[in-house]
């Protein structure tokens, strides 16, 4: 008979670093993140360059690359591919209610779906910031590098605004959770959702207000923008995120299995 | 920095600018350290998705960074590495052998249960002796209705004693999971009452079909299960280790506690279900279907288990195996088009609604002991079988029981054997479903 090793105590909030750690989730956040980190201040110092190669001999001049373009490029790539990547991530983790035999194993052993929901979102919120971090260092470090300096506390304050924003398509993703079932649909209603928000963007009235305003916080901090302005994007955001989660908690506590 | 530095070494031979080269280097590095990673994974995993090894080696070093290694993580990678079938696994291999029976083979495994089974059967088998029914009701229903639209569940009163080993039987889509799923909380009613003689955190529930995270180890996922009904029952915190393996050592996991569950044969699966379910403790454990996906070795191992928790705990379980029902169950409820059409004791079914009957083989001969017989009161029928074999009908079960060995011994006949004949679950089913002509008496 072998031996068993009993490990550390399990809880729901290990089963959320696990799931990370033992899927391709922790590797293929981590990889990408830190990939368009290197390669995108790459892009956007030698855009000129790359284009006239492509271009079979086309010459397009650009102004010279600033530091806040070289972020920029990394940001605008992380609103795309970064988001939905976390948005599947966060997918799998709270469509467990797509398995009949592990939404059975959860819901009649939990005694309230918060115990399901919170470690779900705080996991992936902080995974998801956390690849974005790593990110922003390499990209901070390419562009540094390659660019210019970029000043520390606008960098930073930018990240933040951006975690926060992340934590918000989580908090969405949970939500459209309790209204689809599968993770297919899950995924499919979350990018709709975070697609709208930037066409609500054009709207000056609510401009100011709206949780995307935050995606872009890392640049605009970089050309000039005062932390103050996103203020209210940010209350928004956290107040928003946390209606999220109650509407995710009561639809899947009324949910049938 | 050190990609400063290395591409002030590299810059001079590449022709390319210092600082272009120091940019690359970390992505350099990243793409190699993915590189190896994905060769490393490539070259533990037993088996790999799609195309051999040999060519994911290929697409990993050859495809252009760092598309090859990402399209081996995800789509080369065999994510919970499945043993064969027939892999040495100590403690359930022999289980595993049975894994894809026919269904002759099944009935052998049946017989070789049935012989290993004497002390749980004892009292149950065939005729179970109502050790529960005098027990008050753990669980009692009240005009319970769920309307899927023509189908469902249609005013079930249910009475289980507490105690008993209660069988819920029926054909596929007479309600069984429908009730059984609102008797654990995951589904509503539309009418009706459900009231437990039991907390919900004593309440365990062991799906058909049980699913878990296949990244996770058996161990883990039964401390999970413990630990979440821990979490809502004061006094449950301890050590786990006990425990845990206690409840894997049950469901016959002992020796597979540490692999993944990813690699776990359906039948481990179920197995594990019930591991899950028992490491609580519960006082109601509700299994839907717990032997359909069990070798018949496997099936009459958790037969057994069901059976000797009679009395400590009280079992609700489905199936649609009705020897299974009448092996271990000393309650039935029999469910059809939704609808509860019998609920009592197996016994009490049988000897209503059929007329039973023994086999009695004699090694001298049979003559005597025939006519002795054709004289009782209670043999509604005695005709020989064959050289010294005798088909006797009573008017009940007990009073067969009691009367064929009786006669037999005033006669100083040598008896052989004395076997039921049709006077099982099925049978009684099958009368009272109306799908048999027999009819009740």
């Amino acid at each position: 008979m072998s031996q068993i090793r009993p490990g550390r105590p399990m809880n729901l909030w290990r089963l959320e670093w696990l799931r990370l750690i033992r899927t391709p989730r922790a590797l293929a956040l981590g990889a990408i993140f830190i990939f368009l980190g290197l390669i995108e201040p790459v892009f956007a110092k030698y855009q000129s360059q790359i284009l006239r190669h492509v271009g079979n001999g086309v010459r397009i001049s650009f102004p010279p690359a600033t530091p806040a373009a070289g972020i920029s490029s990394y940001v605008s790539e992380i609103n795309g591919i970064g988001v939905i990547l976390i948005v599947v991530i966060a997918a799998g983790a709270f469509t467990f209610d797509a398995h009949h035999g592990v939404a059975t194993f959860l819901r009649t052993r939990v005694g309230s779906i918060w115990q399901l929901v919170t470690p779900r979102f705080t996991v992936n919120a902080l995974a998801g910031a956390g690849a974005y971090l790593l990110g922003a260092l390499a990209a901070w470090y390419e562009t540094d590098l390659l660019i210019g300096s970029v000043p520390a506390g606008e960098m930073l304050a930018g990240v933040l605004c951006a975690c926060v924003y992340l934590a918000f398509a989580v908090a969405v993703t949970s939500a459209a959770a309790s209204v689809v079932r599968g993770m297919v649909g899950t995924i499919g209603l979350t990018v709709v959702v975070l697609l709208l928000l930037p066409i609500a963007d054009t709207l000056h009235a609510v401009q100011d207000w709206l949780p995307s305003t935050l995606a872009s916080a890392p640049v605009d901090l970089l050309n000039g923008a005062h932390l103050s302005h996103y203020l209210p994007a940010f209350g928004v955001t956290v107040a928003a995120s946390a209606a999220l989660l109650a509407v995710a908690v009561a639809r899947l506590g009324a949910r049938e299995v | 920095m050190p990609g400063a530095v290395v591409a002030g070494g590299l810059a001079r031979p590449l022709k390319l600018p210092p600082h272009l080269l120091a940019a690359l280097v970390p992505v350099l590095v990243l793409f190699a350290a993915l590189t190896i990673y994905c060769l490393i994974d490539l070259y533990r995993a037993e088996s790999v998705r799609s195309i051999p090894k040999a060519a994911w080696a290929v697409i990993i070093i050859a495809v252009s960074w760092p598309i090859g290694p990402l399209a081996y993580l995800f789509f080369g990678r065999v994510r919970d590495q499945r043993r064969k079938e027939s892999a040495p696994v100590a403690g359930v291999a022999d289980n595993h052998a049975w894994a894809g029976a026919d269904d002759a083979r099944a009935g052998v495994a049946d017989n070789h249960a049935w012989a290993g089974a004497d002390d749980a059967r004892a009292g149950v088998a065939a005729y179970p002796a109502a050790a529960g029914a005098a027990g008050q009701p753990i669980v009692t229903t009240t005009g319970l209705t769920r309307d899927y639209g023509g189908t469902g569940l249609f005013d079930v009163g249910l009475s289980v004693p507490r105690g008993c080993v209660y069988g819920l039987v029926g054909p596929n889509g007479a309600g069984k999971t429908t009730l059984l799923s609102i008797l654990s909380g995951v589904r509503r009613a539309d009418h009706g009452t459900v009231s437990l003689g039991v907390g919900r955190e004593r309440l365990s529930v062991c799906p058909d079909v049980p699913e878990f995270d296949g990244w996770l180890t058996a161990y883990e996922v039964v401390d999970l299960a413990r630990v979440l009904v821990a979490s809502r029952t004061p006094g449950q915190r301890g050590d786990a280790g006990p425990v845990v393996r206690d409840a894997l050592g049950t469901a016959g996991l002992a020796d597979s506690a540490n692999r993944k569950v990813g690699g776990f044969s359906r039948g481990m699966i179920q197995r594990l279900g019930l591991a899950c379910a028992l490491v609580s403790d519960p006082e109601l454990l509700i299994l839907d279907e717990p032997t359909a996906a069990l070798d018949p070795a496997g099936r009459a191992e958790l037969l057994n288990l069901v059976a000797a928790m009679r009395g400590t705990r009280t079992v609700i379980f489905s199936s649609h195996i009705l020897a299974d029902v009448q092996r271990i169950a000393d309650q039935v409820g029999i469910l059809r088009d939704g609808k509860l059409l019998y609920q009592g004791g197996t016994g009490d079914l049988i000897n209503t609604y059929l007329r039973p009957s023994w086999l009695l083989r004699i090694a001298d001969d049979a003559a005597p002991v025939t006519a002795a017989l054709r004289n009782q009161a209670w043999a509604t029928r005695v005709e020989p079988a064959g050289a010294g074999a005798i088909r006797v009908d009573a008017t009940s079960i007990e009073a067969g029981e009691q009367g064929i060995p009786v006669v037999v011994a005033a006669c100083g006949a040598r008896q052989v054997s004395c076997e039921p004949v049709a006077a099982d679950l099925e049978s009684a089913f099958l009368a009272l479903t109306g799908t048999s002509a027999m009819e009740p008496r």
